[in-house]
């Protein structure tokens, strides 16, 4: 027999966040930034398609270089540019919602009488973490529908596949969010006031938003993953570059990857096993770069942001990458929704283990605190 | 009822509460008196289910704390001691709040809140309870603690901060309570606070019950000791005369010589009554002063807690 606290709960958790001052003030800036954020990027957008229009009509000739480049732009360029600004305020949201839910009952003694009704502990704890959630859902709903109402004022009709590219940008953000809200919860429960919650949820942000960059492009992947293998004494570094980049994939008009092998003198037995450990070792500091993005949400979700704004060119970076994909791999204009989600599943699984991980503390810790 | 059996509650292997017993039958109004430190809290905090014993256990009407502490918490009416409230919201938000967590019904909420607010004197206060002082948030905890018409109040220090004011609505709205037949804990490191409405009560030293009963036998128990000073209250009908007593260290007298409170060396009451009936004065009130009496009873007993 459950009693009926956790519905009591989340909605007061909810009104009070939604009646905050601070939940308020970042989410008015938010919306101010997203607005003038897509207004912008709505104008460059009808820019860029006028563009293409042109481009279409004057070269109907399809040289394989025009129709590389005049890919149709996407509506979500519009939405990759409010990425960055929605990636810190929405943090900055998350951490104001979440780091004095437990000390400020703590410091406002209201801590003891609540626990003295006839409710669960685990009720408080959850029933803070569903106030918010919705808080966020709201937010998020109320900026979704008023970037569609823009979309439609500068007539832009996205179509059904862009549609949910943006669905999944707006749940990955709610994701993004979501996270900062569950870490600065969990220092709630372990901070003595709010003030060294406070303190503690920055300088997580400020690890994974600021450190991780660092690590991922700095010289420490390369201490972590070593040196590049050097390329056989017998050739030149010229080549070197050439070859290895494999520069030469190219998206035919049919969409069609070919991938041309222009040597010769490279078709040794030294040269190939140069290129295999070549690609492993770059596979490898990818794996590095990649492990480091996936800790942090905010680069998680900027890198979902980017991969939904450019997927052909992501999806390419992806193929040169692993060279050795067959010769012709079918590459559709449009990547499908389900192509996205495959290539993302890892940046979206680590956007929900994130805030279900510190979730998960918080309720431990929650459920085991002292209330005296 | 409540019962406690063998309660320890240890802190870092230090005992704050030491293989307690004390039972309290329904309809009493049990006072439990302890300096600072005394272990009051802790067992208060023990028998509402908020903290776990180290050993022993309490029961409430029968049921086990720690075993079925939502079923004993929907029993209970507890106010903290230092008790705060949500300061975002109003004396009449935060009882909501709190009925709905005890699954009042709507249509009743509103009544029962505003009923216990007019009884503290917060009825019609808007402001946030962020902006109340301490003793406005005590008498908002006095209500809180009856919101659920408990049939067992647990009170801890609720006259801390009160004003005299404050004090005398609080010992009426103990003797309503006590006529509804509920039974009432109430703990204070102030005798008199206790004395006076208490039907028991029970000193705590060193998470120690020491000594249990009435007031008047508590008070019998010291009555014969050599204390240092005694003040005595003497308050009659017409003006009385100057006493004139060798054990009397100072007398001070108001109220057109009505009332006068009298230091003296030892207890003179039955001197004094002497002096008065010679006179023709017609006694009205002659006691020993409470605070004097709280004194001497804690200094008593601290100096003999008997070890176990
Ligand atoms: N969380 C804690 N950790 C360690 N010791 C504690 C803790 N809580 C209480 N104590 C100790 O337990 C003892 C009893 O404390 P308690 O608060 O029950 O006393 P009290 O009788 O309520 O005193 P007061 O009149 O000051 O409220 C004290 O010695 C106190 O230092
Ligand atoms: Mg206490």
């Amino acid at each position: 027999m459950k009693s009926n606290g956790l519905i009591v709960i989340s909605k007061k958790e909810f009104r009070d966040h939604i009646k905050s001052k601070k939940f308020l003030i970042i989410f008015s800036i938010i919306m101010i930034a997203t607005i003038t954020g897509m207004v912008g990027g709505a104008v460059d957008y009808n820019k860029q398609i006028q563009n293409y229009a042109e481009q279409m009509a004057v070269s109907e000739d399809t040289s394989m270089f025009s129709s590389y480049w005049w890919t149709k732009p996407s509506v979500m360029t519009i939405f990759n540019n409010v990425g960055t600004i929605v990636a810190s305020l929405g943090a900055i949201l998350g951490i104001a919602m979440g780091f004095d839910l437990i000390t400020r009952e703590k410091e406002s003694k209201s801590l003891k009488i609540l626990l003295s009704h006839p409710i669960y502990r685990d009720e408080v704890i959850n029933g803070k973490a569903i106030g918010g959630t919705f808080a966020l859902i709201l937010a998020l709903i109320i900026t979704f529908v008023i970037s569609m109402a823009l979309l439609l004022i500068f007539s832009i009709v996205p179509d059904i596949t862009e549609v949910q590219y943006i669905l999944l940008f707006g749940i990955s953000a709610f994701l993004m969010i979501f996270s900062y809200f569950a870490i600065s919860l969990f220092m709630s429960t372990v901070a003595e006031n709010s003030g060294n919650a406070l303190i503690y949820t920055l300088i997580i942000f400020i690890v994974l938003t600021g450190l991780f960059p660092m690590l991922i492009s700095g010289s420490i992947i390369t201490v972590l993953a070593g040196d590049a293998p050097e390329p056989p004494d017998t050739l030149i570094m010229r080549s070197y570059s050439t070859a290895y980049v494999s520069a030469s994939v190219t998206v035919s008009d049919s969409g069609e990857i070919s991938e041309k092998s222009e040597s010769d003198p490279y078709d040794t037995e030294e040269w190939r096993n140069y290129e295999e450990e070549s690609m492993k070792y770059w596979q490898k500091r990818q794996a590095i770069s990649d492990f480091f993005n996936l800790l942090s949400p905010t680069n998680n979700f900027q890198y979902i942001s980017s991969y939904l704004t450019y997927p052909q060119m992501y999806k390419n970076m992806y193929i040169s990458n692993s060279i050795f994909v067959e010769d012709g791999a079918d590459e559709p204009e449009k990547t499908s929704i389900f192509d996205v989600l495959g290539d993302l599943m890892k940046n979206i699984i680590a956007l929900i283990a994130f805030p279900i991980v510190f979730f998960g503390l918080a309720y431990v810790k929650f459920m085991r605190m002292d209330v005296r | 009822m409540i019962e406690i059996k063998n309660l320890v509650k240890e802190y870092n292997g230090i005992r704050a509460v030491d293989n307690l017993c004390l039972n309290i039958d329904g309809g009493e109004i049990y006072g439990l008196l302890g300096p600072n430190g005394a272990g009051k809290s802790t067992t208060i905090l023990m028998l509402t289910g908020l903290i776990m014993p180290t050993s022993g256990e309490c029961l409430i009407d029968g049921t086990e704390v720690s075993k079925n502490p939502i079923e004993v918490k929907k029993k209970i009416g507890y106010m903290p001691e230092d008790v705060g409230f949500y300061s975002n919201l109003s004396a009449y938000e935060n009882l909501e709040y709190f009925a709905r967590l005890y699954g009042i019904p709507e249509k009743e909420l509103q009544d029962r809140t505003d009923e216990l607010l007019k009884q503290v004197g917060l009825y019609g206060v808007e402001k946030t309870v962020g902006g109340y002082s301490k003793g406005m948030r005590q008498r908002l905890g006095i209500a809180k603690a009856q919101l659920n018409d408990p049939s067992i109040i647990i009170l801890d220090e609720p006259t801390a901060n009160l004003d005299p004011q404050g004090v005398a609505d609080y010992r009426s709205i103990i003797k309503q309570i006590a006529k509804l037949d509920k039974t009432v804990l109430v703990s204070s490191h102030i005798l008199s606070e206790i004395s006076k409405v208490s039907t028991k009560i029970g000193i705590l030293q060193k998470g120690r019950l020491i000594r249990e009963g009435t007031w008047e036998e508590l008070s019998s128990d010291i009555e014969n000791k050599d204390l240092p000073e005694i003040r005595i209250n003497v308050e009659t009908k017409v003006p009385m005369p100057q006493f004139n007593h060798p054990e009397i260290i100072s007398a001070d007298y108001k109220n057109d010589d009505k009332t006068a409170a009298i230091v003296a060396k030892s207890d003179i009451r039955d001197e004094i009554s002497g002096i008065l009936y010679k006179n023709n004065v017609i006694l009205k009130n002659l006691s020993l002063d409470a605070t004097t009496l709280e004194d001497a009873i804690l200094t008593y007993y601290s100096e003999e807690v008997p070890e176990l």
